[in-house]
């Protein structure tokens, strides 16, 4: 009963709120094959579309995760109904994540069945820049309720890498293609610490 | 008065601070931090390559090396390309190897049997690439009898060969001119690209050139962002109707907002402006330096930059919505700023949005792109303009109730958003 109502929501929240976020994280998806060879590749070559391209859908989804509620008279209206908003939040931004698997590891299978060096290593990885791109632009759109300062900060993290990629240190988005692992770890738990950030300031603002 | 009032809701809006960090950020740690000291001559004594390359421009070094490279990829059937910046080896179909055979065989002389010659005596040794090994091919080099073939004609072939490739190969004309004509400086040569900077840059040009390539950067951007936020604020605070229902003129509305935009925006870089020209004269105390290029060249180069990314923001948030102002700006960035690879000088093509020129010398390769820049710059100014006319027109329509947006799925289109 409560799974079926909460799936009902999910649906509900994803065909209204959601669908275009989807269907722009499936355009990069498409477009990376484009923009990057990706056949018969070793695993440092394999790991740049995964670092370089495929983590901008982490951007497009988790980063509007409060958008739909933007404006104050709409979000009263949620606030009103019985579910709770943080939760609804919580449900859309797990949802985000989700997809980014789901898109990321589908993208990983399709390199391996083109004769990539592929790992499970490459998609936790790109999952990792992924998960931090999106969690920056998440926590500056809660912290500033502005969508577009969170979308900003994404871009301008990403941006940074590639100006300012010594200066990053464990925060560098490419490190796998530089042959590098360690910095993952690091990258997925400061977009934890992000998103629990992000909702812990939304409760103390009461926004 | 109205643009006073657009200014300050501007300078009010956070978006528009967090795009004053950034460009202070990217003067500061990019620009700045680089010019703090003067430039000296350089010394004398050196072997030739220890100075720099610099391109020849010699026809015959370009044909010979172009076309000793492309028979070694020919024979391999690997050609690295980098489309957007990003490695792709191509591996060409039958056909279109037989194509490029029959370029070879254009420009060298060599018949189909001649080469099948060469490539039995070739060198041949594997290289792995990804999980599988390729045999590779290196041939002896082949001088070219450059008579047999007019310079214009090599230039059509190898940008053929580009098409074919897909694009972004070392066969595009302008990227084999500059990869394969690359010659050591000598001494000579190092200190009269140094004077340069002093006669024919007056100090001043060089550096402006650097300041440009630097925030040239973040400003085919940023602006964007600000655009969508001052866009759609007015819709935020649901003062949309408020504004349609009153008497002035879209036109005046929306080219008096862009106005107040661009004039905010421009003012850090006008800051930052200030700010090289008394770094330039501390470190230059003494020099003549000619302060008018540094304030001339960025303007030139910088405001169409800006121009463009605003007005696209605007455009695109009128007629659909803030994202896909922010996806469409994001791409055509990301693809100017790939598309030039590794090229960081020089790199200004017609309608090459971030142009780059990240040097203070190889003063001869931007003149030789110096007619492009000025109709890329050109192009773009007007073009934003053209932009801004639309998104008034649109702005129009919608006070009209003659139209509401674009959706995408019908009356209720899901896919519709409002920012």
């Amino acid at each position: 009963m409560v799974s079926g109502c909460l799936a009902k929501m999910v649906f509900s929240d994803v065909r209204h709120n959601y669908v275009i976020h989807y269907l722009t994280a499936v355009g990069i998806l498409f477009l990376t094959p484009l923009l990057f060879g990706i056949s018969q590749l070793d695993s440092i070559l394999s790991a740049q579309p995964l670092e370089i391209i495929l983590p901008l859908m982490g951007t497009v989804l988790m980063t509007p995760v409060f958008f739909p509620e933007q404006n104050e008279n709409i979000r009263d209206v949620v606030r009103s109904k019985k579910t709770s908003y943080h939760l609804l939040c919580f449900i859309r931004i797990m949802c985000s994540v989700l997809m980014l698997s789901l898109f990321i590891g589908g993208f990983v299978i399709y390199m391996k069945s083109a004769g990539c060096n592929v790992t499970a290593k490459h998609f936790a990885g790109s999952l990792a820049s992924a998960l931090i791109l999106g969690s920056a632009g998440f926590f500056a759109a809660a912290v500033s309720d502005n969508v577009i300062a969170g979308y900003m900060t994404s871009v301008i993290y990403y941006m940074s890498n590639f100006t300012m990629k010594d200066k990053l240190r464990v925060l560098y988005l490419f490190s796998m293609s530089h042959g590098r692992f360690e910095e993952k770890k690091y990258l997925v738990i400061i977009a934890a610490a992000l998103v629990a950030g992000g909702f812990a300031v939304r409760k103390l603002m009461r926004k | 008065m109205l643009f006073a009032k657009e200014c300050r809701k501007i300078s009010g809006s956070l978006v528009f601070w967090i795009y004053c960090i950034i460009i202070a950020l990217m003067f500061l740690t990019q620009y700045f931090s680089d010019c703090t000291e003067r430039e000296y001559p350089p010394s004398p004594g050196r072997s030739a390559g220890d100075y720099d390359f610099k391109p020849s421009g010699d026809h015959d070094t370009i044909i010979e090396g172009t076309v000793n490279s492309l028979i070694n990829d020919y024979y391999s059937n690997k050609y690295i390309c980098y489309p957007l910046g990003f490695y792709k080896a191509v591996h060409l179909k039958d056909k279109d190897q037989e194509k490029i055979e029959a370029y070879i065989t254009e420009i060298t002389g060599l018949d189909h049997d001649k080469l099948a010659e060469i490539k039995n005596n070739c060198e041949e040794y594997y290289v792995s690439d990804g999980v599988h090994e390729y045999k590779e091919y290196k041939a002896e080099h082949i001088d070219v009898d450059t008579d047999n073939i007019s310079y214009d004609r090599f230039r059509e072939i190898i940008s053929d060969i580009d098409s074919i490739l897909g694009g972004g190969s070392d066969y595009a004309p302008e990227s084999a001119e500059y990869n394969f004509s690359m010659i050591p400086m000598t001494y000579e040569d190092a200190l009269e690209e140094y004077n340069e900077l002093f006669e024919k840059d007056g100090i001043a040009g060089a550096y402006a050139r650097l300041f440009s390539d630097y925030l040239g950067i973040v400003l085919g951007i940023m602006p964007v962002f600000v655009a969508i936020a001052i866009a759609a604020a007015d819709r935020r605070s649901r003062m949309d109707q408020l504004i349609f229902s009153r008497s002035i003129s879209s036109f005046r509305l929306v080219f008096t907002r862009y106005a107040a935009l661009i004039t905010m925006m421009f003012i850090p870089v006008l800051t930052e402006i200030i700010a090289s020209v008394i770094q330039l004269l501390v470190i230059y105390n003494g020099e003549s330096v000619a302060v008018e290029k540094m304030l001339g060249i960025p303007v030139f180069w910088l405001l169409p930059n800006l121009m463009v990314s605003a007005a696209l923001g605007m455009l695109l948030t009128e007629m659909f919505s803030g994202g896909t102002a922010i996806v469409v700006q994001f791409a055509v960035w990301f693809m100017s700023i790939m598309r030039g690879g590794t090229v960081l000088s020089g790199n200004i093509r017609k309608f090459t949005l971030v142009c780059r020129h990240n040097t203070l010398y190889n003063r001869a390769q931007f003149m030789l792109h110096k007619n492009d820049f000025i109709f890329n710059r050109t192009f773009y100014f007007i073009a934003s303009l053209a932009a801004v006319a639309v998104t008034a027109f649109v702005f129009e329509m919608k006070r009209g109730g003659r139209f509401n947006g674009i959706r995408l799925f019908g009356k209720d289109g899901i896919l519709r958003r409002k920012a």
